[in-house]
């Protein structure tokens, strides 16, 4: 059974729509690879599933439970993380500050310094200090700490050097071996379809394409075919 | 020399009380991201409860505890409709809400209370605390300075050494971040509206007895609470706590010169003009060259 069904899923932006019935599922030790270009609708698709903003109609279940109607915070203790684009540390604190702020009972600051050793030398740095990279680790960590079941991830290697963009792509691959369901929307088509199981490509806010990373990955032709249409 | 030093030492009261609202001030921008306008009408109607209850009979203390538990109720509603409704209003929107928030608590507050009528408001704390410099200091001046030093030092704490504190200071930086983490943004605010609200009730009932005890007067104690909140910068509870008592110190003072005692109730205005006007003089400097 998958962790995350989203079935009919429209999300409008000032009354305008920008994703229109759309319907994904993430399994548990999977990633969803989410690719499309400027403007099709990825990013409102994970803020419209985080609950930042409102659904306008279709249904959101993580383990059958529907929470598309619930609060941001209710959707996170239902189990669902999401790291936003743009990096999104709280700056005035320091990175185990940041940390701690997402500690839950039953995880353990242990287990962000284990998937990201290179925070554990920055931890009493100032989050607003710390290079573009280690603040995405940062924020991937944060995540991890609330104990999801499912995580969104958008646009992580937004601005940063492809050496860090591979490790941050490893450390997600290594997150699903260990059961998580993560759906990643990424511009790197290539680079998320090497760790992703099963891809979507959205065009004005629909799915145009389902269907296997590595059968994509495999034709770029194809792929460049669903980026553009025709 | 003596007069001067005299109406100084009388500027203490007010001036541990506006440095308290200013620190409460200061604690609700950092925390929830609101110029709060409505602080110190806030404290009013809880001081009210205390009147109303005083005046009907009921015996002073247990009636106190009602007017702060009225006025943590007010800062919880007023904190209701902040987060509901315009919590992710820009900071303009928040303090022209609680512009109109505070005109609507004054009308209302008049209307209930009797306008100008007067009224018996118990002196919590009479007597002097001791001598200085052959002036009486008296206990409401050094408990009001007192609070505001204990709510700096608890804020400060409370902030840096507890989880809870740390969630706020996450919620101030990045409301929507922190939301996404679980934790209970509404929950937190309230809490932050609830607590400046039973500080500043209690702070305006010390001051109540020696200003002229109508709904209005004292609602518009914000002005200093915002000018002493204002030399902190809106950032700074030490500073603010500095302002405040000045900011009484040089009220008290301008009043025992006839030429500028009727013109002291611009002296918050003058300071806000001042701080502002020092704030941005970099950008001046820069434009001018």
């Amino acid at each position: 059974m998958s962790k995350l069904v989203v079935s009919n899923l429209s999300i409008n932006r000032a009354e305008l729509p920008v994703v229109s019935s759309l319907d994904i599922a993430v399994e548990s030790g999977a990633i969803s690879v989410v690719l499309g270009s400027n403007g099709a609708g990825k990013t409102t698709l994970l803020e419209g599933l985080s609950g930042i903003i409102p659904v306008a109609s279709g249904s959101i279940a993580i383990d059958g439970r529907e929470i598309q109607k619930a609060r941001p915070g209710v959707r996170s203790r239902e189990g669902l993380a999401h790291v936003e684009q743009g990096r999104t540390v709280f700056r005035q604190l320091t990175t185990e500050e940041n940390l701690r702020v997402s500690l839950h009972s039953g995880s353990d600051l242990a287990e962000a310094y284990a998937l990201f050793p290179e925070l554990v030398q920055r931890r009493t740095v100032k989050a607003s200090l710390l290079s573009g990279g280690e603040q995405q680790m940062l924020v991937i960590a944060r995540a991890l700490l609330t104990r999801p079941k499912v995580l969104l991830i958008d646009e992580m290697s937004a601005g940063l050097a492809p050496v860090i963009v591979t490790r941050l792509m490893s450390a997600v691959r290594k997150l699903a071996d260990n059961g998580l369901a993560v759906l990643l929307v990424e511009q790197f088509a290539a680079l998320a379809l090497s760790i992703g199981n099963r891809a979507y490509v959205m065009r004005r806010g629909r799915v145009v394409h389902d269907g296997d990373c590595m059968k994509l990955l495999k034709s770029p032709d194809e792929l460049h075919r669903l980026y553009l249409g025709g | 020399m003596n007069a001067l030093l005299t109406s100084a030492v009388a500027g203490l009261t007010a001036g541990g009380t506006y440095a308290l609202l200013g620190v409460c001030a200061v604690f609700t921008y950092r925390l929830v991201a609101v110029v709060n306008f409505t602080g110190a009408a806030i404290g009013t109607a809880g001081t009210f409860v205390l009147i109303a209850l005083y005046e009907a009979g009921f015996p002073l203390w247990p009636s106190v505890l009602a007017g702060i538990a009225a006025g943590t109720v007010v800062g919880v509603a007023i904190g209701f409709i902040m987060t509901r409704w315009f919590g992710e209003a820009s900071a303009s929107t928040k303090a022209a809400v609680t512009v109109a928030l505070l005109v609507g608590i004054i009308a209302i507050g008049l209307r209930l209370t009797g306008g100008q009528h007067p009224h018996n408001m118990p002196e919590l704390f009479p007597g002097s605390a001791f001598r200085m410099a052959g002036v009486e200091v008296t206990i409401a001046s050094v408990l009001t300075i007192g609070l505001a030093a204990l709510f700096t030092i608890l804020a400060d704490l409370f902030l840096n050494n507890t989880k809870v504190g740390l969630n706020l200071r996450a919620l101030a930086d990045r409301p929507m971040a922190a939301e996404l983490l679980g934790i209970r943004v509404q929950m937190l605010s309230l809490l932050v509206w609830g607590m400046t609200g039973a500080f500043t009730t209690f702070a305006l009932m010390i001051i109540a007895p020696q200003r002229s005890p109508n709904f209005m007067t004292l609602s518009l104690l914000v002005v200093p609470a915002l000018a002493a909140a204002l030399v902190g910068l809106f950032r700074s509870f030490w500073r603010t706590l500095a302002g405040g008592i000045g900011l009484g110190l040089v009220e008290g003072m301008a009043s025992s010169v006839d030429s500028v005692s009727q013109y002291r109730s611009a002296i918050p205005f003058l300071v806000v003009l001042a701080v502002l006007l020092w704030s941005q003089r970099e950008a001046r400097w820069d434009e001018a060259r």
